[in-house]
């Protein structure tokens, strides 16, 4: 949780995501942010995340980005 | 068949009504599908066949995909971590092969019958450029009716199965009737089978409520069609035929009736097939969320033609963005960019395939392909001033959150918007400059004076007066709607007495103040040739 919670602040800095929880409804993420969101969390995670995962519940909190690299690496 | 005719409202709608409730539950798709294989014939012969012979290629693409998943999932149980990464690599693998084979396929015929002259004669150009003594004989290809929307539901409907987001229908009929659905298959909405097959499939019991709310819907398109954008369509070729002789001002109203033209004919239309649907129990994705009321011109691709914005962003844009040379590009870019740049750079890069698409999509002329480079070129810029945006609204005091500021952001969008739709609606793209310099240059000196353009050619001030109670009408409702308030609903609420006067009353002024007689040739709905 503490590297998600690292990578969001690298990405939309001045955000507290430990309250967030509609990040995409409410454009605090906007697609630009959620690709780049996307790759580092790839990267940090070693993992894939691929096309049918990029739905705005996934990343509407930290947690439910915890939540899908925890399915994801289920999955793998 | 066009949705506004009395052959559809007075003929097929009800016969097809009629055939539904009468079927039991079990059945009722066959009267859906009955009909639209009807209603395609009667619009367009036999190229109906092109359809079910595409149809079928996707049914056997969708089972194939399934299977290759199944299979998959059933393997892994006994697979090593590193086996099972391999082997989903391979299934993988096997599943774009066969995805890319059908969509190219459903791609041929789309390009085969609507851009290959295109292509084409833009080749014999270039032939003649390079002086080589060449030249490919124009095809008289058919488009089959509804080509372009039937393409991207059925690409859609095989890219959701093998990302394994939708199961693959096992009945050859039940997806047929997916593709073509006639309230849908002319001018969409482009419908994800996941929305829309369910409820195709199951057979609706008859429900009083929902019926009337889609005929109230239907009455509601019809007046935007017939009261609005077929009365403009008369003003709207005048301009667009005579630029070079009217002044300026004029000019600019005619661009901003095919503004509104185009929108309400779309949104009308759309409205006619969403409460046809309704009458089924069928609920349509929305295509249009009031777009004038948009800040900038990507919240009006989310307001307008919403189903097309959305197919761009799932399977162009995220595909794209998320493959590995674009994480790459990504990964440079932010060791050697600043991280609102560094982001931004992939993204204008994925969105110019959007832009193109959303371009070409529209038809096989260059004027097209320049109408969605001019909304990538606003896009792009609107992306990389942003910061300097935010620094000198900061510098001035100007309060971005201020309900000012967003209207000024409303006016400047529709001011964008007028733009683009001179691209879209002029002959071509010569003919869309002269226009625009005769927007900026022709000024009141032209061989036409304002009253004479503005009042003659069958537009008196009758003819304005009706236009414009229409418009405010729209926008009265447009404005209610932006504030919750829940107009159709509470109309529906009212006491039947005045409820039905209302129905009536409107019917009355469709039926005698609609663009029909002389003057007023039929209009073809213009997203149809699309």
């Amino acid at each position: 949780m503490e590297t998600i919670l690292k990578i969001l602040n690298e990405v939309k800095p001045g955000v507290d995501f430990t309250k967030e929880t509609d990040l995409v409804n409410r454009q605090i993420l906007t697609s630009m942010e959620i690709m780049l969101l996307t790759s580092e969390l790839n990267e940090a995670f070693d993992i894939e995340i691929t096309l049918p995962y990029i739905v705005p519940e996934n990343f509407s909190s930290a947690k439910a980005i915890y939540n899908m690299i925890l399915k994801i690496e289920e999955e793998e | 068949m066009q949705y506004n005719t009395w052959l559809y409202l007075l003929a097929f709608l009800p016969l097809t009504l009629a055939a539904y409730y009468l079927l039991p539950l079990r059945l009722r798709y066959l009267a859906l599908l009955a009909a639209s294989i009807v209603f395609y014939t009667i619009s367009c012969g036999s190229r109906i066949l092109i359809l079910i012979g595409s149809t079928l290629v996707i049914y056997i693409t969708g089972c194939l995909l399934e299977q290759i998943s199944e299979k998959f999932q059933e393997k892994k149980k006994e697979l090593s971590k590193d086996e099972r990464k391999l082997l989903k690599k391979q299934v993988e693998h096997q599943k774009r092969l066969l995805l890319t084979f059908s969509c190219l396929l459903l791609a041929g015929i789309l390009v085969l019958t609507k851009y290959l002259n295109f292509f084409c004669s833009n080749l014999n150009i270039l032939f003649e450029q390079l002086k080589i003594s060449a030249h490919i004989p124009a095809f008289h290809f058919l488009m089959p009716l509804g080509i372009s929307f039937y393409t991207l539901s059925a690409i859609s409907y095989l890219t959701d199965i093998s990302r394994q987001g939708a199961k693959a229908q096992k009945n050859f009929l039940k997806l047929l009737l997916f593709l073509m659905f006639f309230p849908v298959i002319v001018e969409g909405p482009i419908s994800r089978y996941s929305k829309l097959g369910n409820q195709l499939e199951e057979g609706h019991s008859f429900q009083y409520q929902s019926f009337c709310m889609g005929l109230q819907l239907m009455l509601w398109g019809l007046c935007k069609k017939v009261l609005i954008a077929d009365r403009m369509n008369r003003y709207v070729k005048y301009v667009f035929n005579s630029y070079e002789n009217i002044p300026s001002p004029v000019i600019a109203l005619g661009i901003c009736c095919y503004t509104f033209q185009i929108y309400m004919e779309f949104s009308g239309c759309m409205d006619i097939v969403t409460g046809s649907a309704q009458l089924f129990g069928i609920e349509l994705e929305k295509n249009f969320q009031r777009p004038f009321f948009s800040k900038n011109v990507n919240e009006f691709w989310r307001r307008w033609h919403i189903t097309l914005g959305s197919w761009l962003r799932d399977y162009i844009f995220y595909p794209i963005s998320i493959s590995h040379p674009f994480q790459k590009l990504s990964k440079t870019a932010r060791k050697h960019l600043p991280v609102y740049y560094a982001s931004a750079l992939p993204m204008i890069a994925a969105l110019f395939a959007v832009w193109f698409g959303n371009g070409i999509w529209h038809g096989a002329e260059w004027k097209y392909i320049v109408y969605g480079l001019y909304y990538y070129a606003i896009v792009v810029l609107g992306m990389l001033l942003e910061p300097a945006f935010q620094k000198a609204a900061l510098a001035f005091s100007i309060n971005r959150e201020s309900v000012w500021y967003h209207r000024f952001q409303i006016f400047r969008t529709f001011c964008l918007v007028n733009l683009g739709m001179l691209i879209f609606r002029a002959d071509s793209l010569t003919k869309a400059a002269e226009m625009f310099r005769a927007l900026l240059f022709n000024g009141f000196s032209t061989k036409e004076t304002m009253s004479e353009a503005l009042l003659g050619h069958g537009a008196g001030v009758l003819e304005w007066t009706l236009l414009l109670a229409f418009l405010l009408l729209v926008l009265f409702i447009g404005i209610c709607q932006e504030k919750g308030i829940h107009i159709r609903e509470t109309i529906a609420s009212w006491p039947v007495f005045w409820r039905f006067g209302l129905y009536l009353t409107t019917i009355c002024i469709v039926v005698t103040a609609g663009a029909y007689g002389v003057g007023f040739g039929p209009v073809d709905f213009i997203y149809a040739q699309f």
